[in-house]
């Protein structure tokens, strides 16, 4: 069913492949189509085959995809056999980290296991200062050895990081080369070229994740490119999207790609219906992902995955380990705690049939808010009475009864979901009242209301196919790079010629670099930013560059000043700043389609009530009317409580809000009593 | 009383106040200790000064900041708007280096303008004066270790007192950093200030005071339930630290735990009597470290609050070495002495419960303190601690090369290190073999070389360089750690664990860190 109507030139097909489904958007001659095929985990083409066929996609559609092969490779620990190149005295630098441990207070702690065997950290002799000279020179001689060491390992990827290589590459290009003459030669990835920036263990961890992730995605790659063609993209972390040959050199750029995604489709969706500011809240089933979009996608260069550090440009996205799946328990001190732990997908939610623990879906299903009979189209039965069962094991440990446990459940699961919507707008120094939430993922619209309620935010927009925003998102990306250099430069020494023979040779790079994935000159667009701390300070805050004139690095304190209060709630103009890096960001835009509302019509929605039933809200059952969500039409408005019904999620809008349907098919609730 | 479900809704908005006031010091800092180690810690406390919740952060901070807002009340009438801050050890602080701020939140209420409770953040300050950089020395008396706050007023209904600051800043080596600092820890409190006030209008007083209560309780139960688990019975155990600086003789530290039922008493009574050196722990220190076993044993997910220690009954003998007395000297207390009372206690829970105890980790931190001047003239102050090898458990061995009890601090990055300080790092790996053997392995402690580049006043204030972490269960002790000078680098000269020196460029400082005890016969 199209639901967003524009004129493109030429086809754009939107794929996420999940665990489950495998969702595509398809963009065509001035309508988007949605469908979902089951995924094909032994070889993801053949899902994407299937719906290209299904959707009559033409021949010379463009694909542009989130995978998750390289972010399942590390998690699964099924990465290359990978070996590290460092200076020498360092080679443990990896597994001592930052001398931290993840828990303080666990006698059985753990940290997450080393991606390169001790056997495979190799020292290098050879020494940069801290201003890029050699204390200790590397000769081509040297590096010719170490390149046959790494042959006799055996090695399938190597990962090159020195110290001070961000400030002088010349040690690491030896290498490079010796390695690259090898036979047979290994996968290369190289700390000068992917992140040329400083602080040796995060940029080592990113190096070492690139290197082991990526012989499996570069074989995924090929496989699916032989299928496809050479029009296929993946989707980056940092909500853009790359040729796939890039993303075989550069795998750990897609770490991220599905929830990326996510929050491109919604934050476009939100946008298009007039709402900019919006915080996107993704409800899986084991996970919650939330995002602040203050008029746009945030990005930040600092994440974990899997407790492995990356510093890659990524949207700003925050996780918690409450989900659909999460089970509900009583401690020994007698307080009701749900999650992390979690059901997933085996055994699954009580109502599954398997599952002998209390989840946050079952405690939907019982106070009425789900839809069993078409819950995944029929695809899966749902099992009422054994959720009630067990719910009324945990009511009686708790001393409660069934309603009031059932809506418990969702309380402090809301509130572990609270906690994440804080960390990402209060912490960050924005007020979480002036943004709309925007639900999606399965789960997501069961509880955006409640806690939007919460938080003191007065609406939410559900789009049209909440289940499918990764595939819209992945169609509808840019295509971005990123680039960067440190300066490590003092306000006063900062002039434009400076900043413009930084700029120079990133702005070539990037022109090369998009105009082999066929954007010319003049559609490209390449924004400049500047990452700046106070002297002394040791985290920057990245700012747009100023015009290169005269005065360009005072502007760019100021600039500085002004992020910084907002960020932080002070600022210090007497104190002098220092520029750290300069980051070039290059676009490719790809064609948005567009797009023009339907006519809002009647604001009658009864052709659209399929069924009046009982539901839980504040303690009692309540009337409530369920509606047909493809029956809804622009224009049609109702109040709550109320139940909007459709094949991958539920939404439920309780006592006190009023929903309407926009002219793109959105639903928007507000809350109508103080 | 607060039903089981709003608990855990309270219990996230609480501990998300202390996050937040953590968010917001880690990130606007300017020192390198406070920014890239993250020395630092922040807590939520109700009306009467009792902590509710505490973020995750430095085991020692947080079960020593209760006497830092105890003390602030008992000194001073807090009025809206006033920050209170102080590092007397002998009033609510732990070492001069680390300075808290206490900053009471009123906020309205139906019965009008009610103070709703208390933030408090601490953050190690790399230089607060005294005989030598980085404010750790081997002192003799308190008033050898720097600049002593006793509880006063930064701020005053909201007005900061600039002189105050001025008056900080002018005893510190790195002044621009203290201001920084100061400043962001300034920002912290009122980040804290309104999220708690947020608490308080969206819930009403009666309900946010309800489960502060409630909070308390819930950790209580909690713990009382581990107590419980535990056999009834009288455990003892001492360990030593080797030497104040002054002296090499050995300084017992005896606990005693006593279990009965669901409570539980530790007494520190046959403990050294205070010495010259500068180990002395103050009691809150003493009381942190009790603290931090409770809640290895009662778990983890246990809300981190003084309910916690209702259940626990602390004495030490007034005049011991972890109890002392002005004016006795305290820089490694905090650092040292603490670790090593955390190894008595397990030494002596290990017998109540062989099956979960592991053997001794490090039981040090490894201090170092470099101060100097930059060839522009401009002070330095680099302050590390190194990590070294965690004691093996019942169940598997032990981590390397990691931080262990009562601290958790960052690294300084080399790159971030040598980019800031006359040195150059050499080495930074793993100290191989250093582990005890057993059934299961300590872990390796750390080798780290460093060259200096500039003259340089070092301070090394370290332990079990001559007494090895023990292993248990039969399993063998871990390697004792080693300092190590070479001058011009050739010229070997075995330094002792606690140290000051005068370094040259050219001259290289090798320490090995200990390893961890092994668990199990081998």
């Amino acid at each position: 069913m199209p639901y967003i109507r524009g004129d493109m030139s030429k086809a754009i097909l939107g794929v996420d492949i999940g665990g489950t489904f495998t969702d595509f958007a398809l963009i065509s001659q001035g309508e988007v189509r949605v469908f979902k095929t089951s995924s094909t985990p032994d070889d993801p083409a053949r899902a994407v085959i299937t719906g290209l066929q299904e959707l009559d996609a033409p021949p010379d559609a463009d694909i542009s995809h989130g995978s998750t092969v390289a972010t399942n490779a590390l998690l699964e620990r099924k990465g290359a056999r990978t070996a590290l190149l460092v200076t020498e005295g360092f080679e443990d630098m990896l597994e001592i980290g930052r001398q931290n441990r993840p828990a303080l207070y666990d006698f059985g702690v753990e940290r997450p296991p080393q991606l390169v065997p001790p056997e495979l950290r190799i020292g290098v002799r050879e020494r940069l200062d801290s201003q890029g000279s050699a204390v200790i020179p590397l000769t081509a001689g040297d590096a010719g050895r170490i390149a046959q060491q790494v042959r006799e390992s055996g090695a399938e990827a190597v990962a090159v990081s020195l110290l001070f290589s961000f400030r002088n590459p010349e040690h690491e290009r030896l290498l490079m080369e010796a390695l690259s003459r090898l036979e047979n030669g290994a996968y290369l990835s190289v700390s000068s070229d992917l992140l040329p920036e400083y602080r040796e263990y995060e940029r080592t961890s990113t190096v070492v994740v690139n290197a082991y992730v990526g012989p499996p995605m570069a074989r995924y790659l090929q496989r699916l490119a032989d299928a496809l063609g050479p029009r296929l993209r993946i989707m980056h972390s940092g909500g853009g999207s790359l040729s796939a040959a890039r993303a075989s050199q550069e795998p750990v750029r897609t770490l991220l790609s599905g929830p990326a995604g996510g929050v491109v489709g919604a934050f476009l969706v939100a946008a298009q219906a007039g709402f900019p500011q919006a915080i996107t809240f993704d409800m899986g089933g084991t996970s919650t992902d939330v995002s602040l979009c203050p008029g746009q996608v945030q990005e930040t260069t600092s994440t974990q995955i899997g407790g492995y550090p990356t510093r890659m440009p990524t949207i700003d996205i925050h996780t918690v380990g409450a989900g659909g799946g999460s089970i509900a328990r009583v401690d020994p001190g007698g307080a009701l705690l749900v999650g992390p732990q979690s059901a997933g997908a085996d055994p699954g939610p009580a109502c599954y049939g398997r599952g002998e623990q209390v989840t946050v879906t079952d405690a939907n299903l019982v106070l009425g808010r789900m839809d069993v009979g078409r819950f995944l189209d029929g695809r899966m039965t749902l099992d009422t009475d054994r959720s009630r069962f067990y719910l009324e094991k945990l009511a009686s440990d708790l001393g409660q009864d069934v309603v009031t446990t059932a809506e418990g459940v969702l309380r402090v699961a809301n509130a572990t979901m609270e906690r994440a919507l804080r960390a990402i707008s209060l912490e960050r120094g924005f007020d979480p009242r002036r943004f709309t939430l925007l639900p999606f993922g399965g789960a997501g619209p069961m509880h955006a209301c409640h806690l939007a309620e919460g938080l003191g935010m007065k609406r939410v927009l559900v789009p049209p196919h909440p289940g499918v925003l990764s595939a819209l998102g992945a169609a509808l990306a840019d295509v971005v790079k990123d680039y960067s250099r440190t300066l490590l430069l003092q306000e006063s020494q900062v002039d434009a010629d400076v900043l413009r023979d930084a700029f120079r040779p990133m702005e070539q790079q990037a022109r090369e670099d998009l105009a082999r994935e066929g954007f010319n000159r003049s559609q490209l667009q390449l924004q400049r930013f500047l990452d700046l701390r106070y002297v002394g300070q040791s985290y920057e805050l990245t700012v747009p560059c100023p015009p290169l004139g005269a005065r360009v690095s005072q502007a760019a304190a100021r600039r500085f000043h002004r992020a910084h209060r907002q960020r932080y709630g002070h600022s210090d103009p007497s104190q002098p700043t220092e520029v750290v890096a300069a980051r070039l960001k290059a676009i490719g835009p790809v064609e948005k389609p567009d797009i023009a509302p339907a006519a809002e019509g009647a604001q009658d929605p009864t052709p659209a009530v399929v069924d009046e039933r009982p539901v839980v809200f504040n303690g009692r059952p309540v009337p409530t009317r369920c509606y047909d969500r493809s029956l809804l039409t622009p224009g049609n408005a109702f109040a709550g409580p109320a139940l909007v019904l459709q094949m991958d999620s539920t939404t439920v809008i309780p006592p006190g809000w009023s929903a309407r349907v926009d002219g793109y098919r959105n639903l928007i609730l507000e809350l109508s009593h103080a | 009383m607060p039903d089981p479900i709003s608990l855990q809704v309270f219990h996230n908005l609480f501990s998300s106040v202390a996050e937040e006031m953590g968010v917001a010091l880690g990130r606007s800092a300017f020192s390198v200790n406070i920014k890239e180690r993250q020395d630092y810690s922040c807590a939520l406390f109700d009306p009467q000064a009792r902590m509710v919740a505490q973020a995750a952060h430095i085991p020692v901070h947080l079960g020593s900041m209760p006497a830092s807002v105890e003390a602030a009340l008992e000194r001073l009438a807090l009025s809206p708007g006033d920050v209170v801050a102080l590092n007397d050890p002998y009033m609510g602080g732990t070492h001069l280096p680390d300075i808290t701020l206490v900053a009471p939140v009123f906020a309205a209420t139906e019965g009008g303008t009610t103070l709703v409770g208390f933030v408090a953040n601490r953050g190690h300050h790399a230089d607060i004066g005294g005989m030598t950089p980085g404010s750790l020395p081997l002192s003799t008396e308190l008033l050898q270790e720097g600049l002593i706050i006793p509880p006063i007023k930064l701020a005053r209904r909201g007005r900061l007192n600039a002189e105050v600051v001025d008056l900080l800043c002018r005893n510190s080596r790195t002044p621009n950093d203290r201001r920084g600092d100061i400043a962001a820890q300034l920002a912290a409190c009122r980040v804290g200030e309104r999220r708690l006030q947020d608490i308080v209008a969206r819930y009403g007083w009666e309900e946010t005071r309800e489960h502060m209560d409630g909070l308390l309780d819930y950790s209580e139960r909690l713990t009382r339930a581990a107590i419980r688990g535990m056999p009834d019975g009288e455990f003892s155990f001492t360990d030593h630290l080797e030497g104040d600086g002054f002296t090499d003789d050995p300084l017992p530290i005896r606990a005693t735990v006593r279990v009965n039922g669901d409570e539980m008493e530790v007494d520190f009574t046959g403990t050294a009597s205070q010495t010259d050196g500068c180990v002395n722990a103050p009691f809150a220190i003493s009381l942190s470290a009790v603290l931090y076993v409770v809640r290895c044993i009662a778990g983890e997910q246990v809300p981190a609050n003084q309910g916690v220690m209702r259940p626990v009954a602390v004495s030490a003998p007034v005049g011991s070495l972890v109890n002392p007395t002005p004016p006795h000297a305290v820089a490694g207390g905090n650092v040292e002495t603490s670790q090593r009372i955390v190894d008595a206690l397990m030494g002596a829970l290990a017998q109540a419960m062989p099956g979960l105890i592991p053997a001794a980790s490090q039981g040090t931190m490894n201090n170092i303190l470099v101060g100097g001047r930059h060839p522009s003239g401009e002070g330095f102050a680099y302050y590390e601690t190194i990590a070294g090898g965690m004691g093996a458990r019942p169940d598997k061995d032990g981590l390397s090369g990691v931080h262990t009890h009562m601290t958790n601090t960052l690294n300084t990055p080399i790159e971030a290190l040598e980019l800031q300080f006359p040195m150059r790092v050499r080495r930074y790996a793993l100290r191989r073999g250093s582990g005890g053997q057993g059934a299961f392995r300590g872990g390796d402690g750390i080798v780290r070389e460093m060259e200096f580049l500039a003259p340089a006043t070092v301070t090394l204030l370290t332990e079990r360089r001559e007494n090895a972490p023990y292993g248990l269960q039969g399993g063998a002790p871990g390697a004792p750690g080693e300092n190590i000078l070479y001058r011009n680098g050739v010229e070997e000269e075995r330094l002792p664990s606690k140290v000051t020196f005068r370094a040259e460029p050219g001259d290289v400082l090798v320490l090995l860190t200990p390893g961890g005890g092994g668990w199990g016969a081998a």
